[in-house]
């Protein structure tokens, strides 16, 4: 039990270093795409420094300083119910589910927040985030219960149970239809490109983030590490058979890496069309891995 | 000349149907007419019809020896491939120009713009008054040649020195030849 | 209240190491900035990274000359952003007019309406030299030595007063009473000088051409 209290207050700090390490590698490697050299793979947690150090900049409101701490207050929980590396600490039968819903809190303090900011700029951003959420969680959601029905479970503990035992025992080889759509809307929950809309900077001046400096900034930079981590963490937990906790972190990396590789050379759709591909090609995959899952 | 066919027809049609407007080929694909001022407004309605279908701009001459403004109006036809210059002179004070609006919508800006910076007043442009380019401008049109550009400068933006040094510097003028 | 100081130690190595920039892409400096982004150059090896706006930018670079419309805007978002803050002057055009030095509407001296950090020269700067600007910067970052938004709030009103007499500063400052005060204050100046700035003679400037040889 006390063992439990302590990596429930440590893994939460070890996840936000290793997601800004996630974040300077990502932009480390994005400059070698570019034929660049590219900054230290430390460079985010030195600007999450330099942030909090600043003096804060503008403050409209109560919501407004809110909207941050809810965010990451809502990945923090999210984070909660993910097993990392074996360790299960709010995991029960049906915890994927719950999951699906707590990954909702985050956008949705970060709309409160931006709607008292106040900036147009800030509120075509959350209306791009919530659209563009609203394609896929869809596939996720399908994708999920197929994962679910295959394993007559919805526990990620019983679901990585099930995985062990080698890499042919992954579900990512019996579910790989479900494990491809749950992979493509994965790049839009990183908000990679091409489907980094909500946050466009040379459109809309970063989105939600607009009116943001200083603190809050350095807590939107906290969030975002933490939600790498989640997202990946939930294909690595449910196709990639968990592990331990370094294998876990490995894993985790190749799923942020593939999405980091196609961010580098991609460009950007626009919402619409964002919107329209998630609910045809990868909402189409999810389905058909469904049904091949019911059947058989 | 063969290869000023093209220009020579507009000098011919327009010459016809406005007695008296002075119409000359400049060289190819440059055709100058120079008009009253109150004639303007029909020649570009008449130039207009007649396949002058982009009004490019608007420019001005500021001839302070002669107390006037010269007014070039810009066309161009797509059919014609022919640039039409139609010039006019009013008064440098107290000039007013009908508006083109009516003909063209883009006149509205160009106008603005003239009227900033020489001071010619358009009758029938509603948005004259507003500011264009030059906000909080309170001053003489800048772009007349009695505005004394260097002096304002140096005052307005706290410059003295530059030109003082400029003239310090007495550099002598080359005598010998530059060019066999 | 204890005068204010900028950053050392870690905030100021945190600082320096990771500089957000706002570039205001004004002028000829504003195609420099691309090489030194990309690929030949990359300023991202020292953290310093583009910003979409003020309120998440630490440095504000001017990159070229400023016409007093533009400037009124510069304003507006070098008051928005977050202290600490620190200003680059790009190219001549900053530093004393550069070859808009007898304009009308660009500003000659950037010193005097906002407080300039470092100014980098040439016409335009090459890429080598603004990367050097840079490092000097950093440098001079980690060691306290810039402090530029702390002499623009001490000398706010001096600031002001130059701002005022170019511009009309009332829509465009966040201290609206000073701003109300100070204009006020210049008008008499102001009219002065726009009163001055017709000359009968016609062909002063062709003397004086000739003077100059």
């Amino acid at each position: 039990m006390t063992g439990q209290i302590l990596w429930a207050i440590f893994m939460p700090i070890l996840v936000i270093i290793i997601g800004l390490i996630y974040m300077g590698l990502a932009r480390k490697i994005t400059a070698r795409i570019h034929n660049r050299y590219g900054p230290p793979f430390y460079q985010n947690i030195i600007d999450v420094i330099k942030l909090f150090s600043k003096k804060d900049v503008a403050n409209h409101g109560v919501m407004f300083s809110l909207g941050p701490v809810i965010a990451v207050a809502g990945m923090v929980i999210s984070l909660l119910f993910i097993p990392i590396g074996n360790r299960p600490l709010l995991s029960f039968n049906g915890d994927i589910i719950v999951l699906l819903y707590l990954l909702v809190i985050a956008p949705l303090g970060m709309a409160l927040g931006v709607g008292e900011g106040a900036n147009p700029n800030g509120a075509i951003g959350i209306a791009r985030a919530l659209t563009l959420m609203l394609g896929y969680e869809v596939v996720l959601v399908i994708a999920a219960v197929a994962v679910m029905i295959h394993a007559g479970s919805a526990s990620f503990m019983e679901i990585i149970r099930q995985q062990q035992g080698g890499v042919a025992h992954w579900f990512i080889w019996p579910l790989f239809l479900s494990a491809l759509a749950t992979d493509i809307a994965l790049q839009a929950i990183l908000g990679e490109k091409p489907f980094d809309q909500p946050i466009a900077p040379h459109e809309i001046a970063s989105g939600p983030m607009v009116e943001y400096g200083g603190k809050f900034l350095g807590m939107l930079q906290i969030y975002h590490a933490i939600a790498i981590i989640v997202e990946t963490g939930i294909f690595v937990n449910l196709f990639l058979g968990g592990g331990s906790l370094v294998w876990w972190f490995v894993k985790s990396f190749a799923v942020f890496f593939v999405a980091l590789l196609i961010n580098a050379v991609m460009p950007r759709f626009r919402i619409g069309q964002a919107f329209k591909f998630y609910w045809t090609y990868p909402a189409a995959i999810g389905l058909v891995g469904l049904i091949i899952v019911a059947i058989t | 000349m063969m290869e000023l066919e093209k220009e020579q027809a507009v000098v011919n049609l327009v010459k016809e149907a406005f007695e008296d407007a002075e119409a000359d080929v400049q060289r190819a694909r440059r055709v100058r007419i120079k008009i009253a001022p109150n004639r303007v407004f029909p020649l570009v309605a008449f130039l207009k019809a007649n396949g002058f279908n982009h009004f490019v701009t608007i420019t001005a001459v500021d001839w302070i020896k002669d107390g006037e403004i010269e007014l070039i109006y810009h066309l161009w036809s797509y059919t014609r491939k022919v640039h039409v210059m139609v010039k006019t002179r009013i008064p440098r004070d107290g000039g007013k120009m009908p508006t083109l609006k009516p003909l063209f919508n883009q006149a509205e800006t160009y106008e603005r713009d003239v009227h900033e910076f020489f001071g010619v007043y358009f009758e029938g442009n509603e948005k004259l008054d507003r500011d264009f380019i030059l906000e909080d401008w309170d001053g003489p049109p800048p772009m007349r040649k009695d505005f004394d550009t260097r002096r304002f400068a140096a005052e307005f933006y706290g410059q003295e020195d530059i030109e003082s040094d400029l003239l310090k510097l007495k550099i002598q003028p080359y005598k010998g030849k530059l060019m066999q | 209240m204890a005068k204010e100081r900028p950053p050392k130690g870690l905030k100021g190595w945190a600082q320096g190491r990771s500089l957000w920039i706002l570039q205001f892409c004004t002028g000829c400096g504003a195609v420099e900035l691309p090489p030194v982004m990309t690929s030949r150059y990359d300023m991202e090896r020292f953290g310093i990274t583009p910003m979409a706006t003020p309120r998440q930018a630490d440095l504000l670079l001017i990159t070229g000359y400023l016409t007093v419309k533009t400037l009124k805007r510069v304003i507006r978002s070098y008051e928005q952003m977050g202290e600490p803050k620190y200003v680059i002057g790009f190219g001549s055009c900053t530093v004393n007019g550069g070859m808009y030095w007898d304009s009308y509407n660009t500003i000659k001296r950037l010193d005097l309406y906002l407080p300039v950090d470092l100014y980098i020269a040439g016409c335009m700067p090459r890429p080598e030299a603004i990367i050097e600007a840079f490092n000097r910067l950093i440098e001079g970052i980690k060691q306290g030595k810039f402090n530029g938004w702390i002499r623009y709030k001490e000398n706010l009103r001096w600031y002001k007063r130059n701002q005022a007499m170019i511009m009309d500063i009332r829509k465009w400052s966040i201290d609206k009473k000073l701003a109300e005060e100070v204009w006020r204050e210049v008008q008499e100046e102001r009219r002065k000088i726009f009163e001055q700035a017709t000359v009968p003679h016609v062909y002063e400037y062709a003397e004086r051409i000739s003077e100059v040889g």
